[in-house]
């Protein structure tokens, strides 16, 4: 039992991790730095917890704003260029955010041992939940219900008037500016949110695997976090939820039986996904089918 | 610093320089492939190594000349850019550009596995030439399979150029590469010059890959992903779509790396390389060579 549950946290901290890539990709910028974030957000409220002694709620809350304070700086020189550049860019910084941490050493020595992150050896010990006696069912109704809140904001969002500027960006940079967007501001806005949202996921991780590393929030972390929404469609948030499962859900641990066979599959069967369906699992076209279906159920009651 | 020091960085700087033609290639492969069809290929690199791979294992059982096993090599990589093409873009959409960018992130991730899987993921040993030559010239020395490695990236750079600038074929990319449309308006099939470019980058990855097999002295699963980060960062420190900004850009990269290392150790290394690209990309966005109508 505790299996699933650990496997339900995995789905909702990467379904963290793919929101925070989905309000970036809205803007139609690809952005590989979720992953530096995320690992700011991980070593930020990992230290608040242990280091400092915070509760969970504040750390986390902080480790937020740091990571999107961090999203923030970093948007406005990385936003100036597009497309290829931003990719290489952005990885850029999501491995300088990883090389940083690989050296980073900070540690206090608290009853002869000694606790913080130690460079290459990671951050170990993130005991907050153990030792504050959470089960694992807790953490995964805690996780979720930041799963929940972040889905039901950008849900909100992407039908207020700010979800319609992101995706005017998204569709024609050059008709939303002469509509009078500003597109910087909106791309930076986007940033800053998606590493808020990073923070949140990171902070989480942190404390339900208890030990952190560098190697954990390398290039392959943050290629996951836009081939959530990427694969799942940028039509809605569910896209990403359902590419969150089925990645990590089926792909990873459904497939567990088929030995290393699974890992092959797993990149022919993205490259499958991409043929089949270019633009995403749930794409404009089944959100309308969807739409008709459910219309045409509720005139056939009435 | 004493003179002992400045002779060791003088060597780690050139060292790295003579390496670096390796980075140059990558460079131009991804920027080749950028130039035609304005799409970033992220299997590049993957593919370039498995190439290498490919021609050992089907060198394996055979007491091949390392010659032999780096044509192969070249040939392998050919074969494994056309196949690249025709999974993960002939039949994807071109409009959109996420979809290709997904799908070539598919492939890296099969190509490594593919790799894990024939090797079990032990890394193998690579053929090196003229390993046991050494040219000293005054307090430096020169490694000999580090100096093969260089010339043959040069004349690999010459040949390309050859190919592009005095061929039919070369005009047929080059025009494609401008302007698609009055490219096909004046016959030209975009679908074989998208294949050949392909062919062509993979023939160049493929060769870099063994370069980089027999620099390094043997191939590992785990070179792709950090290959892939250099040639990009030399794509854009060269200036997106240049040749010759590519070739300088992996030298730069290639020596900076090397002296970084000797000064800052191998932990800290990338660290700065990383810093240098940011540097460009704050000051000067379009690269050392950016082509002036540069559409992105």
């Amino acid at each position: 039992m505790d299996f699933y549950l650990g496997l339900i946290q995995i789905i909702g901290v990467h379904t963290l991790l793919g929101l925070s890539a989905y309000c970036v990709l809205l803007t139609g910028q690809v952005s590989l730095a979720q992953a530096g974030f995320f690992a700011i957000g991980a070593y930020v409220a990992g230290m608040l917890t242990v280091l400092a002694g915070w509760p969970i709620v504040p750390a986390l809350i902080v480790a937020a704003l740091v990571a999107g304070a961090m999203a923030c700086a970093v948007g406005f020189p990385a936003l100036r260029v597009k497309g290829l550049m931003l990719v290489v860019a952005t990885t850029a910084f999501g491995e300088a955010v990883r090389l940083f941490f690989f050296n980073f050493n900070y540690q206090l020595e608290r009853g002869g041992f000694k606790f913080g992150p130690h460079g290459g050896e990671g951050f170990r010990q993130i005991r907050y939940f153990p030792e504050h006696g959470w089960s694992t069912f807790d953490v995964m109704l805690f996780i979720w219900v930041a799963v929940v809140l972040v889905m039901a904001a950008l849900w909100w969002m992407d039908r207020s008037r700010a979800g319609a500027v992101l995706r005017a960006v998204g569709e024609d940079e050059l008709a939303a500016q002469s509509s009078g967007i500003n597109v910087t501001a909106v791309k930076v806005t986007a940033m800053t949110v998606g590493g808020v949202i990073a923070g949140v996921g990171g902070g989480l991780f942190a404390h339900y695997t208890t030990h952190i590393e560098h190697v954990q929030f390398g290039v392959v972390l943050a290629t996951f976090a836009v081939a959530y929404p990427i694969l799942g469609g940028l039509s809605n948030v569910f896209g990403t939820l359902l590419a969150v499962i089925f990645i990590q859900g089926f792909l990873i641990e459904g497939l567990r039986f088929m030995g290393d066979w699974r890992n092959l599959l797993f990149g022919g069967l993205i490259v499958l996904a991409m043929n089949v369906r270019p633009r995403g699992l749930i794409d404009a076209h089944t959100t309308l089918a969807l739409k008709r279906i459910f219309r045409r159920k509720e005139s056939a009651g009435a | 610093m004493d003179y002992l020091d400045f002779i060791d960085s003088v060597q780690s700087l050139a060292d790295g320089v003579l390496f670096g033609t390796t980075y140059a290639l990558l460079g131009i492969g991804f920027t080749l492939i950028f130039g035609v069809m304005h799409k970033i290929n992220l299997s590049f690199a993957a593919a370039s190594i498995g190439a290498a791979y490919a021609s050992l294992l089907i060198l394996a059982g055979v007491k091949a000349p390392p010659a032999l096993v780096f044509l192969l090599s070249a040939v392998c990589g050919g074969g494994i850019g056309a196949l690249v093409y025709l999974v993960g873009f002939r039949f994807i959409p071109l409009a959109n550009p996420l979809a290709t960018l997904m799908s070539t992130v598919g492939l890296l991730l099969l190509i490594d596995e593919l790799i894990v899987h024939q090797t079990e993921g032990v890394p193998m040993n690579y053929p090196a030439l003229f390993s046991d030559v050494m040219i000293r010239a005054g307090p430096f020395n020169l490694r000999g399979d580090l100096m093969f490695v260089f010339g043959l990236g040069v004349a690999c750079m010459l040949l390309l150029l050859l190919l592009l600038y005095r061929t039919k074929l070369g005009l047929a990319t080059r025009a494609v590469s401008q302007q698609p449309v009055a490219a096909e308006l004046c016959g030209i099939s975009i679908i074989n010059v998208n294949i050949l470019t392909f062919v062509i980058t993979g023939v160049v990855g493929g060769l870099a890959g063994a370069m980089i097999g027999a620099a390094i002295g043997m191939l590992s699963p785990l070179l792709s992903l950090p290959l892939t980060v250099k040639g990009l960062i030399v794509t854009v420190i060269g200036g997106l779509g240049s040749i010759p900004g590519a070739i300088i850009a992996g030298l730069l990269v290639g020596g900076l790396e090397n002296l970084f290392q000797f000064f800052r150790g191998v932990s800290e290394r990338d660290l700065y390389i990383m810093l240098l690209l940011f540097a460009f990309l704050v000051f000067r966005p379009g690269g050392l060579f950016a082509p002036k109508a540069g559409r992105d």
